[in-house]
């Protein structure tokens, strides 16, 4: 009986304890927030005045003025408004100050949101250290969170290793993430050859490959269209969409060929992917492939259909006109829908 | 006789007695594993980045979204809640207001307001729900479009929602409630660092009453002022930050609250959409998502993340309270019974072993069970049958136990939200840690008993939900 009266008093002591202890906590806290509050707005203006009189050893005594933490946290945001000259000569001012090593400890002993500002602002600053840090994060680093923004980083600096090594660094649960797609749109031009290289291994992780193949789309240009053409043939459904829609963007004298076997495709996505890129590329031999899928079971693939059909030329919304005036079925009310979008009469 | 009597009477005294305590007991477990998981979880969570810094790292990467606000009757709040929408900071999205049938100007409101005109869209008629009347967009946005259709519910206007968006995301949030403005962005990072298994993600919602609030925007966060809404805080930091973190950190999220939740729009139409007349429909949906997903042997996710914030009106007066606190519980009730088949069934592994067998105690049997306790404890110890010793040390054990869980929850809260700006607020939300133990507590339990009852009787009403709006200042 006893011991259910003492787990009550225990439970009741700890729960005073408690909240006792975060009431303290957090009136220590206000003090310390009130603080950095105003170091902060010390700094901030510290460092308005010195875009003006350019006084680097002012604005150094002010940085080391502060917390390391404000100065990271205020600084940072600070230069994020800032372009060219001066954005250099704060630059300068805060590797004078040690602010690098200072954040490369961040990278190492911080939290996980920490550690990817770290990576961030370790890009900024672009000392040697920084690539040094970068590099031990993206190899040891324990969160595919802080090992990806390191290698966005690192592109950023134009020391990314081999795509290959880094993707395998960043370990296969971290080749799920959108974030890559964002590398990838970073990739300099000259290491184009490393995406493509990557986008045509059968191996990899048909997300990263499709990925890849986007980032060429959209910055590599014609040069890779045979490129694509060859990769519509793939086993991956994700990466054979990805290929048609990059063939939208750079063209292909085999192009129709493409589209129209495409058409035929059982995976849905496939098929929208390439009325998608029919439409783009306006061919207007396209045109009954087209409309046949217009009738297809996913409305995904009917509305690129319909809509390609429309985006190519008078020849296109003029048979589209014809089906939407046909007999009822489901390529005549795709057809009607489409043509009716916009504001009502 | 008489004898023979006493014995039955006393045999049934025990069993009714063990299964209170058995009920107890179970709730008490699930409470301490909830707090252990989510304790763990929030340790392995890294505090969150600022919001400047995910527009930065996630905006050229962030999927589009559609935002389903469907408005009933809301006419009081409707035009500033889109407002407060629109002004969101996310880089790709649009809002489709749903006005299911509305019997007061909430149309003209926004015709008003944002000149809207009618506008034709071809969209999927993927799910059944009541026709649409109209479609209206507004020269003044690209990101507005108005649904205006036939009343059928909340349910039914957010599937006519799902079936007008575009995007592969939708994100549903009710009509008088504000998001914080960085909530998308943050709500959607499990989008982008895992977007082939991320199906669904849930938000927290959080009590405005007493905040202030201009322009569709918190901007100064205060308790409320009213006993009864205060409470309610303490409820909710318990609900999102205990149960929901504990639960997603294994992939058992019973629950994404319609009133802040986002979804794969794909999942949502594979499983049909919103039931339709559900009482709770945001319950139904994650549930049917997770047969779904199971059925079809795909790897997913559902998740709670605490740091996206929607803040909604609490009811301030204990009848409306009570009408959707029973709602609330025919809603769980329905849902239990409408998938019982998935209750400790292997085949759906840990969600028909934790997630159904959490609502099988929590929801099904719990109100039952501690409002038994309540009347017969008290009588077995006036029949002599119980010991007046055990009644107190029991009773004293169940309230202490209480607060507790209360208190961790409020633990939960400092370490990883902190909204709460003023270290008074924690004295004060540790009083009601503590008051909410003798009356509400009783209260809530009751109606939920009363929930079982209507559910029995096959009661499915709403009722009204009388709003006195968000809009005003504080109140």
């Amino acid at each position: 009986m006893w011991y259910i009266w003492d787990l009550s008093i225990l439970l009741s002591a700890l729960s005073l304890v408690i909240m006792l202890f975060l009431i303290a906590r957090r009136v220590v806290q206000e003090h310390r927030d009130s603080a950095a509050a105003d170091q902060r707005r010390q700094l901030l203006t510290a460092l308005i005045a010195f875009t003006e009189s350019r006084d680097k050893e002012a604005l150094k005594a002010a940085v080391l003025g502060v917390p390391a933490g404000v100065a990271i946290n205020a600084g940072f945001e600070f230069i994020s408004l800032l372009r060219g000259e001066e954005r250099d000569d704060v630059l300068v001012a805060f590797i004078e100050c040690g602010l690098p090593t200072l954040v490369g400890k961040q990278l190492e002993r911080g939290n996980v949101a920490d550690r990817i500002h770290a990576t961030e602002m370790l890009a900024a600053l672009g000392s040697e250290e920084a690539w040094g840090r970068l590099l031990a994060a993206l190899d040891h680093d324990r969160s595919r969170e802080v090992r990806i923004a390191a290698a966005i980083a690192l592109c950023d600096l134009g020391s990314l290793p081999l795509l290959g090594v880094a993707l395998d660094k960043i370990g296969v649960a971290g080749q799920r993430s959108r974030r890559l797609i964002e590398l990838f749109r970073r990739f300099p031009r000259s290491r184009f050859n490393e995406l493509a290289v990557h986008a045509s291994r059968v191996d990899a992780v048909p997300f990263v490959r499709a990925a890849a193949i986007d980032a060429l789309a959209r910055a590599g240009g014609f040069g890779f269209s045979d490129f694509f053409a060859g990769l519509t043939g793939d086993a991956s459904p994700e990466v054979v969409a990805a290929a048609l829609r990059a063939l939208g963007h750079t063209g292909h004298p085999e192009a129709p060929a493409i589209l129209a076997r495409a058409m035929e495709n059982e995976d849905w996505d496939v098929r929208a992917a390439a009325a998608e890129s029919a439409g783009r590329l306006s061919l207007p031999e396209l045109a009954a492939p087209l409309s046949r899928l217009m009738d297809d079971e996913m409305w995904a693939v009917r509305y690129a259909a319909a809509n390609a059909l429309l985006s190519s030329g008078q020849p296109g919304e003029l048979l589209l006109r014809e089906i939407a005036a046909s007999e009822v079925s489901r390529s005549q009310r795709t057809a009607s829908l489409i043509l009716a979008e916009g504001p009502a009469a | 006789m008489i004898a023979d009597w006493s014995q039955q009477i006393v045999l049934a005294a025990t069993i009714l007695s063990w299964f209170i305590i058995g009920a107890g007991l179970a709730q008490t477990a699930i409470y301490l594993l909830q707090l252990i998981f989510a304790g763990y979880a929030l340790s392995k969570r890294p505090p969150v980045a600022r919001s400047a810094l995910l527009w930065h790292r996630y905006g050229d990467v962030a999927p589009p979204i559609a935002l389903l606000v469907p408005a009933y009757n809301e006419a009081l709040n409707v035009v500033e809640s889109v407002h407060s929408m629109l002004a969101l900071e996310y880089p790709n999205f649009e809002v489709v207001v749903i006005n299911d049938g509305s019997k007061d100007d909430t149309l003209q409101r926004l015709i008003d307001a944002f000149k809207l005109v009618k506008f034709r869209r071809p969209y999927e008629e993927a799910l059944a729900h009541q026709p649409i009347r109209g479609l209206y967009s507004s020269p003044m946005t690209e990101r507005l479009f108005v649904v205006d259709k036939e009343n059928g519910g909340k349910a039914d206007a957010q599937n006519a929602g799902i079936n007008v968006c575009r995007a592969p995301l939708f994100c549903v949030i009710d009509g008088d409630s504000i998001l914080e403005p960085d909530a998308l962005m943050r709500a959607v990072q499990p989008f982008i660092d895992d977007p082939e298994r991320t199906i669904a993600v849930g938000g927290t919602i959080r009590i405005a009453n007493g905040s202030k609030i201009e322009a569709g925007r918190v901007r100064e966060i205060h308790l409320p002022r009213r006993l009864l809404p205060l409470l309610q805080v303490v409820e909710y930091l318990r609900a999102f930050l205990m149960a929901r973190l504990a639960w997603s950190s294994i992939n058992t999220l019973m629950l994404v609250s319609g009133a802040f939740g986002m979804f794969r729009r794909a999942e949502v139409v594979a499983v049909g959409g919103f039931t339709k007349g559900s009482m709770g429909e945001d319950l139904d949906l994650v549930i049917k998502l997770h047969r779904h997903m199971r059925d079809i042997r795909r790897k997913y996710r559902i998740q709670f993340i605490p740091e996206p914030v929607c803040w909604t009106e609490a009811p301030e007066t204990l009848s409306v309270l009570a009408r959707q606190r029973t709602r609330w519980q025919r809603g769980a009730l329905e849902c239990f019974f409408r998938y019982r088949s998935m209750l400790f069934n292997p085949r759906y592994g840990r969600v028909g072993f934790l997630g159904f067998g959490h609502i099988l105690i929590v929801d099904v049997l719990g109100p039952v069970a501690e409002v038994l306790g309540y009347i017969l404890i008290p009588a077995f110890w006036l029949l002599g049958i119980l010991s007046a010793e055990y009644l107190l040390a029991f009773t004293s054990l169940i309230f202490t136990y209480g607060v507790c869980v209360s208190v961790c929850s409020l633990v939960l809260e400092e370490a990883e939200l902190q909204r709460f700006p003023r270290a008074r607020d924690l004295a004060v939300l540790t009083a009601v840690a503590v008051i909410e133990n003798f009356g509400y507590r009783q209260l809530n339990n009751f109606w939920r008993v009363k929930g079982w009852w209507q559910f029995l009787r096959g009661n499915q009403g709403w009722g009204e939900m009388t709003r006195t709006g968000l809009g005003g200042a504080k109140k």
